[in-house]
């Protein structure tokens, strides 16, 4: 446990007569014919008090924790979903962690790090006696593997280069315990990228296997603080305390070996059983619980946990403008507007969630509050849509040069409430003359969508270690399918200037032009992935909204 | 004899390649190849890097010379690395097989014996009121969500009871449930069409020579009418394979059981194209083998077949 990462906020069971009934109502509607009873009773006491959530550390026991579906690619590059990070996370460590509550990074294996003035070279004094659970030395020349991996790829494994590592020349051991990493071009961003889970360092026997070898979990050796012990193919992962853990990262509560004898690691696609899963004590920690779950499940005395996340963009609607109907900003603009988000916070998400104030978290570095122009104004959008010559027709419509201006949404369908957001916000900008045809959720749309750029928007949130440039900068980007120079400008201003105020400078700028000024992310809530924990788990997250299993523990063992 | 297994062979393959080769088509319909599509499900990546990927994998050849390169390969039974974990597709589905296997075979088993059970119930039961509530029960198994009927089991027996785990542990409950489910669904198209045909059957004057003749009703349906409404139930059970694979798929999501179910969610969502390329093919082959082995079962049933077969026209199936 982590005393620098932030108690996830906690819902007590404060929860209204009113909207427990709606929750009620709508488990009837689905249940039919089963009794309630169980609903309502069991003990009512608020998730802030369980057990778990203050009191001493207890060793010991197995924690089974419920990811939302099983995976088969644990490679460290490709750990850009959830699923694989969630686990990853206790079984790599990295060069350096980041601490959301000093809102920097603090040293891991890397007991020290230092970059030269332009952000072209990279020093990192690789701590000492740390060895990954094959035995290997964690040392410099394992360091150097790693980070050639990562930033150069494996070609004959197949494995492709992580994307936050762009510009990566090479690394060379310097003395004994030394790495010297030199990029082509300049990226003060490249410190934050060796922090993520995508990161993470693997024993160099490890980097020898092939594509299969570095992909099954069960062939991976890191120096994290739990090791794999043995798994059923797509349906279970079970982890063992690595004996002798000594190196979590500083600041950490409990630096050595973890609380726990076990993890196991099921997999619950179905969302409605999440929160029935903690409630009858079947798995300690879920994740994925959908909004509608949440009263219920803390009034039934167990804990709702919202991991914040630090190291994502915001949840948004991203925009392409390749069909014309949107390339004109005061339109993007106008459809920020006619979005009521505190309605679709009201609606369909719950307090676990934060409006976004930016692209950025609220708790990110550099993050500027742009709320006040993201705030709810249909006769403003109307506006700025008759300025822009979108007339509204007959059937309420708005057109122009007898185009409607009719648009499209696309997302996969990984976020439990995304659906049902676009739902709402499809009703809002009716409101505004504008017609969205929702496709969210869709994922057999997604795959035509994804590389079109006609289809106007993407909802999505994105892992950004590297910046916001490797996501919004290449002219193939997913997320707007369009490479803005002012913007691209920007990103390389950003990446080439010192950490703090300079730094915080263009970012700031970076947000007010992709927010406001060209609207091409319209932004919607802050990531935050909600978990259940059982009343007596003790559980923490990362700034990716990881459990923290190696601090984790259980109360009753 | 020897003719109509040739004949039905050939046929069988020639479907087979067919399908194959449709895939590949509708693959090739896709917006970009299998690797750009992959690479590009989540987040920007570098055009080398694509390039490098495509390269890899064959996907830069023209396109004649993939087919007959993945054609080549597929004769030798190689059909492709998973472009997710780099595994063989043929390792890949062969690990997850044999559990939906189980789950299928359980569950075409138990299917057959609820739809001979309803049938039975509905033909032989005493009162008339009885046999046509009896008689509406398939449609009713029919029309109950394979997804919502395992939810709403797994409410009840897990989370309310606490009787059933939400992940198989290997208790008979837990292979159990699943396989009434899935059953369930899976018997209604078989119970419907043996209940039609058993009653036709019935209506043949032939069941009246019987009845004359003092047959009790259980030797009369069990000896009479069933063997002769067999045939058309037979055609179904090679049609069903199709909602069988389907089911389970779902009954396993529902489950949280390994299987091809999980396989094929995660190929879709992960949008592994080789992945999947191999599950409509292994899809593909199973239904045509199912429905060749029906085939080759109904001349045992109706020699009438292989008579016609014999005089040159076509198979006539049981209507």
């Amino acid at each position: 446990m982590l005393d620098s990462a932030r108690s996830p906020r906690i819902h007590a069971a404060r929860t209204s007569r009113a909207s427990r009934a709606s929750v009620r109502i709508s488990t009837l509607l689905v249940m039919g014919a089963l009794t309630l009873s169980a609903c309502a009773s069991g003990p009512q006491n608020a998730g802030g008090t369980s057990p778990a959530a203050s009191g001493e550390a207890v060793d010991g026991g197995t924690l089974v924790y419920a990811e939302v579906t099983p995976i088969n690619n644990w490679q460290t590059q490709a750990a850009r979903f959830y699923e694989k990070s969630n686990v990853l996370n206790s079984v790599l460590d990295r060069l350096a962690y980041f601490d959301p509550d000093k809102g920097e990074l603090v040293p891991w294996i890397a007991s020290a790090f230092s970059a030269n003035a332009d952000s072209t070279e990279f020093t990192f004094t690789i701590r000492p006696g740390v060895t990954f659970s094959d035995g290997a030395p964690l040392d410099a020349a394992a360091v150097k593997a790693n980070l050639d991996s990562f930033g150069l790829g494996v070609p004959a494994a197949q494995i492709q280069p992580n994307v936050d590592f762009a510009g990566y020349q090479s690394s060379e051991v310097i003395g004994t315990d030394q790495v010297l990493v030199t990029l082509g071009a300049p990226n003060s961003n490249f410190l934050r990228a060796t922090s993520s889970v995508t990161a993470g360092l693997v024993s160099p026997a490890t980097l020898q296997k092939d594509a299969a070898g570095q992909s099954a979990i069960s062939s991976i050796s890191g120096s994290g603080p739990f090791v794999y012990e043995s798994e059923k193919p797509d349906e279970e992962v079970v982890l063992a305390k690595r004996e002798g853990y000594a190196w979590a990262p500083e600041g950490a509560e409990n630096p050595g070996e973890a609380h726990l004898d076990k993890v196991v690691i099921k997999y619950l696609p179905e969302v409605a059983h999440r929160a029935g899963a903690v409630q009858s004590g079947q798995v300690d920690l879920v994740r994925g619980l959908q909004p509608v779950d949440e009263a219920a499940l803390a009034s039934s005395g167990n804990q709702v946990l919202a991991a914040d996340g630090v190291d994502l963009t915001a949840n948004m609607a991203a925009v392409r403008t390749g069909s014309g109907k949107l390339a004109d900003p005061a339109v993007r603009q106008a459809l920020q507007a006619g979005i009521d988000r505190q309605t679709i916070k009201d609606t369909v998400l719950s307090e676990s969630y934060t409006l976004a104030g930016s692209v950025l978290n609220h708790q990110a570095p550099g993050f500027v509050d742009l709320s006040a122009d993201l705030a709810y104004n249909p006769e403003k959008a109307r506006q700025l849509l008759d300025d822009a010559g979108w007339t509204e027709g007959s059937d309420g419509i708005r057109a122009k040069d007898g185009e409607k201006l009719e648009v499209t949404v696309t997302s996969s369908n990984n976020s439990v409430v995304i659906k049902p957001a676009f739902e709402l916000i499809e009703q809002q900008w009716r409101q505004i003359g504008v017609q969205l045809n929702n496709r969210a959720g869709d994922n057999t749309f997604l795959t035509t969508a994804m590389p079109d750029p006609k289809v106007e928007f993407f909802g999505t949130r994105q892992f950004i270690y590297g910046g916001l440039g490797p996501i919004f900068e290449p002219a193939n980007n997913t997320m707007t399918h369009t490479s803005d120079p002012d913007l691209n400008a920007l990103f390389a201003a950003e990446r080439a200037a010192a950490p703090g105020p300079e730094r915080d400078k263009f970012l700031a700028a970076e947000q007010q032009a992709l927010v406001v000024d060209k609207a091409l992310s319209l932004v919607l809530w802050d990531e935050v992935q909600v978990y259940g924990a059982h009343r007596n788990t003790h559980i923490e997250f990362t700034s990716g909204t990881a459990p923290i299993f190696q601090g984790a523990w259980k109360a009753d063992g | 004899m020897a003719r109509y297994l040739l004949h039905r062979f050939g046929q069988a393959l020639l479907v087979v390649w067919l399908a194959y080769t449709l895939i590949f088509l509708a693959v090739q319909l896709l917006p970009s190849d299998p690797v750009t599509i992959f690479l590009t499900s989540d987040s920007a990546v570098d055009q080398a890097a694509i390039d490098t990927m495509k390269a890899q994998y064959g996907y830069d050849q023209p396109l004649l010379l993939q087919y007959l390169s993945q054609l080549g390969a597929l004769l030798q039974g190689d059909v492709g690395y998973s472009l997710t974990s780099g595994e063989a597709v043929t390792e890949r589905i062969g690990g997850a097989i044999g559990s939906t296997l189980a789950l299928a075979a359980s569950a075409l088993a138990a299917a057959v014996v609820i739809a001979l059970a309803v049938v039975a119930a509905a033909t032989l039961a005493p009162s008339p009121v009885l046999r046509r509530a009896l008689a509406n029960l398939p449609p009713l198994f029919s029309a109950v969500p394979v997804f919502w009927l395992g939810l709403v089991l797994l409410e009840l027996l897990s989370i309310r009871l606490g009787v059933l785990s939400l992940f198989p542990d290997g208790s008979f409950l837990s292979l159990a449930v699943p396989v009434l489910v899935l059953a369930v669904h899976v018997s209604a198209p078989m119970a419907q069409v043996l209940l039609k045909s058993v009653e036709q059957v019935y209506r043949q004057p032939f069941i009246d020579v019987l009845r004359a003749k003092g047959a009790s009703p259980v030797w009369i349906f069990c000896r009479h009418a069933l063997q002769n409404a067999a045939g058309p139930a037979l055609s179904i059970l090679g049609i069903t394979v199709g909602t069988l694979f389907a089911g389970s798929v779902i009954t396993e999501t529902v489950f949280a059981r390994a299987g091809l179910g999980s396989v094929v969610l995660q190929a879709v969502t992960t949008q592994d194209v080789p992945l999947v390329q191999g599950l409509v093919l292994l899809t593909a082959t199973v239904f045509v083998a199912v429905n060749l082995l029906v085939d080759l079962l109904h001349p045992l049933l109706d020699p009438r077949i292989l008579k016609d077969a014999r005089q040159g026209s076509a198979p006539a199936l049981a209507s």
